[in-house]
């Protein structure tokens, strides 16, 4: 993929030093991620418990996965928090990008405050909203009962559970692509829009043809993060479901692999979940980047 | 172009890689404790052994070298204070040995400590809860201590009897002494009682007692049509809490003495689960759990007359100022029962020193320590002499509590305990507790199969 053949002139040390000023960020991905990736397949292959030592079981693990009642909902919660936490994102950020994109007295101490929650921690966030989600003193039900609307048991109700999480984290997750979003349409020169104008553009015609074309990169980006994080939703419904545990309606994939690992003595079995659920991620990573220059303009 | 696709996509699955990995690093291996590697302070080579082998102290019978131990526990910050003058007490009495405690909360701790098992750097001592002792025993991590028993002659039966036996294998190990132990029972606000005229529960008290009561303290007292005081308060998402007592005070139990199957699908233990949903659902005595799932315990606010709870609401009902007494749990149709907890002191098997650890292990389940533990009111002491004497009379309902070892029945306690709770607490909560969808009955024979499997794999 990368051309080997030597090359003379002013471009043969550049590629050296490319490597040179690579190498960390590569030797770390070699050490901290490739090493335990492969170490992980390695250990989906055993049945492991942790403490004695792992026996080795094919891929007995992959096997039983297909028949977890558990893993298997907790697949299907994944695919719906993806499903909808990853365009609801999208939409909103863009939105809101396009209102905070704007030149007014203050307006980066707004900017600023729409970042906060990408910076405070996933852990107090669920804790305030749980609070924001308590049936019986929930700011949330109080509103809803102020316009009339019957009161929800949001995490301790099957339907509402997944919903509720979905919500807090696209609002947490918003600061994120915001900012991307904002860059770039902050990137987009005003030469194109002066261009469109003296052709006629409108203000909707500037943006369906200048600015959401100019944009795709920046969406194709936060797009990729933001379908890798959602899949390793964990943190949210860890503290949302207490006191218990996340049952059948918030059980995700990474919660059941911490479960299998760390509470269950089965750290083969958990393995095996996590190279599903890496395959998955791979997959659906390829398929996107595959799809992007059907809709991905660069400059 | 194609080239600068080639090195995207590979920059993707890299970043793919990484947050997987990542997440990986956030969830399964917690960041390592900042506690000093758990050597010895001086070699502890035979000769070394030998020539710092003075006369052994006379509180703890130590005669190796100095030593430094690490002392695992869960819990929060106060918890570690606790803990913490223990130690400084164990470092005065014997100060050839330092005890470095460290604290996590539940989920980190046992993460991190299985770890720490695996990669060869577990503290030399650690808290070890009864139910999830087997699953530590079972794989040899643990260091037998019955040979310093038999050694020093140190006598078990001056420890509670139920604590005791939930730290000993089925082949007659000791493989760790308790520390402390929690039961359940019924904790009563005196305030309420008062304001509603009624009298306070006791001993006499059985199931349609408590309905009956429990209903008459129920109410809504702002007159907004909605119920803000409750009858009684408890939680739901563990056998511990309420259910398995109830479960025995109706006859019931919920393994068969061998421990290879459920006996929880019996009409007498589906009894046991039938009167809390019915508590719940049908009396409407006791609030749904959705209501406090988020702000916690009810009683603790005063919005409950009564809760059905562990002895460790002693501390945080004080903490709270509540007005409150204690009383045995209501008798059910077969008689009385409650459950009890013990929390021990474990040795790993790879301690580089393992008579310090002994040392200490024992030291905290001496009378000394007990009466420390006793003091702190989040649990009761283990060691008999502490139990049946200052504690009982350290504090209002502190005779109640001790009383009810009597009549306890220890929580279960098996290999794989964690995914069996899960399973059927899953099943339980949605489709019982957190809403009637399906009687105790229907819902046990529904995972009944899975269960059994659980228990046999």
């Amino acid at each position: 993929m990368i051309g080997r053949a030597r090359r003379r002139g002013p471009l043969a040390g550049e590629s050296r030093w490319a490597w040179v000023f690579l190498a960390p960020t590569l030797l770390g991905l070699a050490v901290l991620s490739a090493g335990p990736i492969v170490a992980a397949l390695g250990i989906s292959l055993t049945k492991w418990d942790l403490l004695t030592p792992p026996k080795f079981v094919g891929l007995d693990n992959f096997f039983a996965l297909v028949g977890d009642h558990r893993f298997l909902v907790a697949l299907r919660n994944t695919a719906f928090y993806t499903a909808t936490s990853v365009p609801l994102g999208l939409v909103l950020g863009l939105g809101l990008a396009l209102v905070l994109n704007q030149r007014l007295r203050g307006i980066s101490w707004i900017r600023t405050a729409y970042f906060l929650p990408v910076v405070t921690s996933t852990v107090a966030i669920s804790l305030v909203w749980s609070w924001i989600y308590s049936p019986d003193h929930g700011p949330l039900n109080g509103v809803l009962g102020f316009f009339g609307l019957p009161a929800q048991k949001w995490i301790s109700d099957p339907f509402w559970a997944m919903p509720a999480i979905v919500i807090m984290s696209v609002w947490q997750g918003l600061g994120t692509t915001v900012i991307i979003f904002l860059a770039g349409l902050q990137g987009i020169p005003e030469e194109y829009y002066d261009a469109a104008s003296v052709d006629g553009a409108g203000p909707r015609a500037r943006f369906r043809h200048v600015t959401l074309p100019l944009l795709t990169p920046s969406i194709f980006f936060t797009g990729i993060l933001a379908l890798i994080d959602s899949f390793l939703v964990f943190d949210q419904v860890y503290v949302l479901a207490r006191p218990g545990k996340p049952f059948d309606a918030t059980v995700t994939l990474v919660y059941t692999i911490y479960e299998n690992g760390f509470q269950n003595f089965k750290m083969g079995y958990a393995a095996a979940g996590a190279w599903v659920l890496f395959i998955i991620v791979a997959a659906l990573a390829a398929i996107y980047f595959r799809l992007q220059n059907r809709w991905v303009h660069y400059q | 172009m194609i080239r600068n696709q080639a090195i995207r996509a590979m920059a993707a699955l890299a970043m793919t890689a990484a947050l997987v990995a990542a997440c990986g690093g956030s969830t399964g291996s917690p960041p390592a404790s900042a506690s000093t590697p758990a050597t010895g302070g001086s070699p502890s080579t035979p000769a070394a052994t030998a020539s710092t082998a003075a006369s052994p102290s006379v509180a703890t019978g130590y005669s190796g070298p100095e030593a430094t131990i690490e002392y695992s526990i869960w819990g929060d910050p106060t918890e570690l204070k606790n803990q913490q003058a223990i130690v400084d007490a164990f470092h005065a009495a014997e100060p050839k040995i330092t005890v470095k405690v460290t604290v996590s909360d539940w989920d980190t701790y046992w993460a991190k400590l299985q770890t720490g098992l695996a990669g060869g750097a577990a503290p030399d001592v650690f808290a070890m809860d009864g139910p999830l002792f087997p699953d530590y025993a079972g794989r040899d991590v643990l260091l037998d201590l019955s040979p310093y028993i038999q050694a020093e002659g140190y006598d078990l039966s001056q420890l509670n009897e139920l604590a005791v036996k939930d730290f000993t294998t089925a082949d007659g190990r000791q493989l760790g002494l308790p520390r402390d132990l929690n039961v359940i029972a019924l904790f009563y606000n005196k305030t309420l009682f008062d304001a509603a005229g009624e009298p306070y529960p006791d001993d006499t008290w059985d199931w349609a007692k408590l309905v009956e009561v429990g209903k008459k303290l129920t109410k809504d007292t702002n007159g907004d049509g909605k119920v803000d005081q409750w009858g009684l308060y408890t939680e739901t998402t563990d056998m511990e809490n309420y259910w398995s007592s109830l479960v025995w005070q109706n006859g019931g139990d919920i393994l068969a003495p061998d421990g290879k199957s459920i006996v929880l699908d019996t009409p007498a233990a589906t009894g046991g689960l039938q009167f809390l949903q019915d508590l719940i659902w049908k009396e409407k005595v006791v609030p749904e759990p959705a209501l406090f799932a988020e702000t916690g315990d009810a009683f603790e606010q005063g919005k409950a007359a009564m809760e059905v709870n562990g002895s460790w609401l002693v501390a945080t009902d004080e903490a709270a100022n509540l007005e409150f007494g204690i009383a045995p749990l209501p008798k059910g149709p077969a008689g009385r029962a409650t459950s009890v907890n013990p929390t021990g002191a474990v040795v790993s098997k790879s301690s580089k020193s393992p008579d310090a650890a002994w040392a200490f292990v024992k030291y905290l389940a001496s009378p000394e320590a007990q009466q420390k533990i006793m003091a702190l009111k989040a649990s009761l002491p283990v060691n008999t002499a502490v139990l049946t004497g200052p504690y009982a009379a350290s504090f209002d309902g502190a005779a109640v509590l001790a009383g009810a070892l009597d009549y306890a029945h220890l929580k279960p306690s098996f290999k794989g305990y964690d995914e069996f709770a899960t399973t059927l607490q899953g099943e339980l909560d949605e489709h019982v507790f957190n809403a009637p969808d399906e009687t105790a009955a229907e819902a046990i024979a529904k995972v009944k199969d899975q269960l059994n499997q659980l228990l046999n794999q």
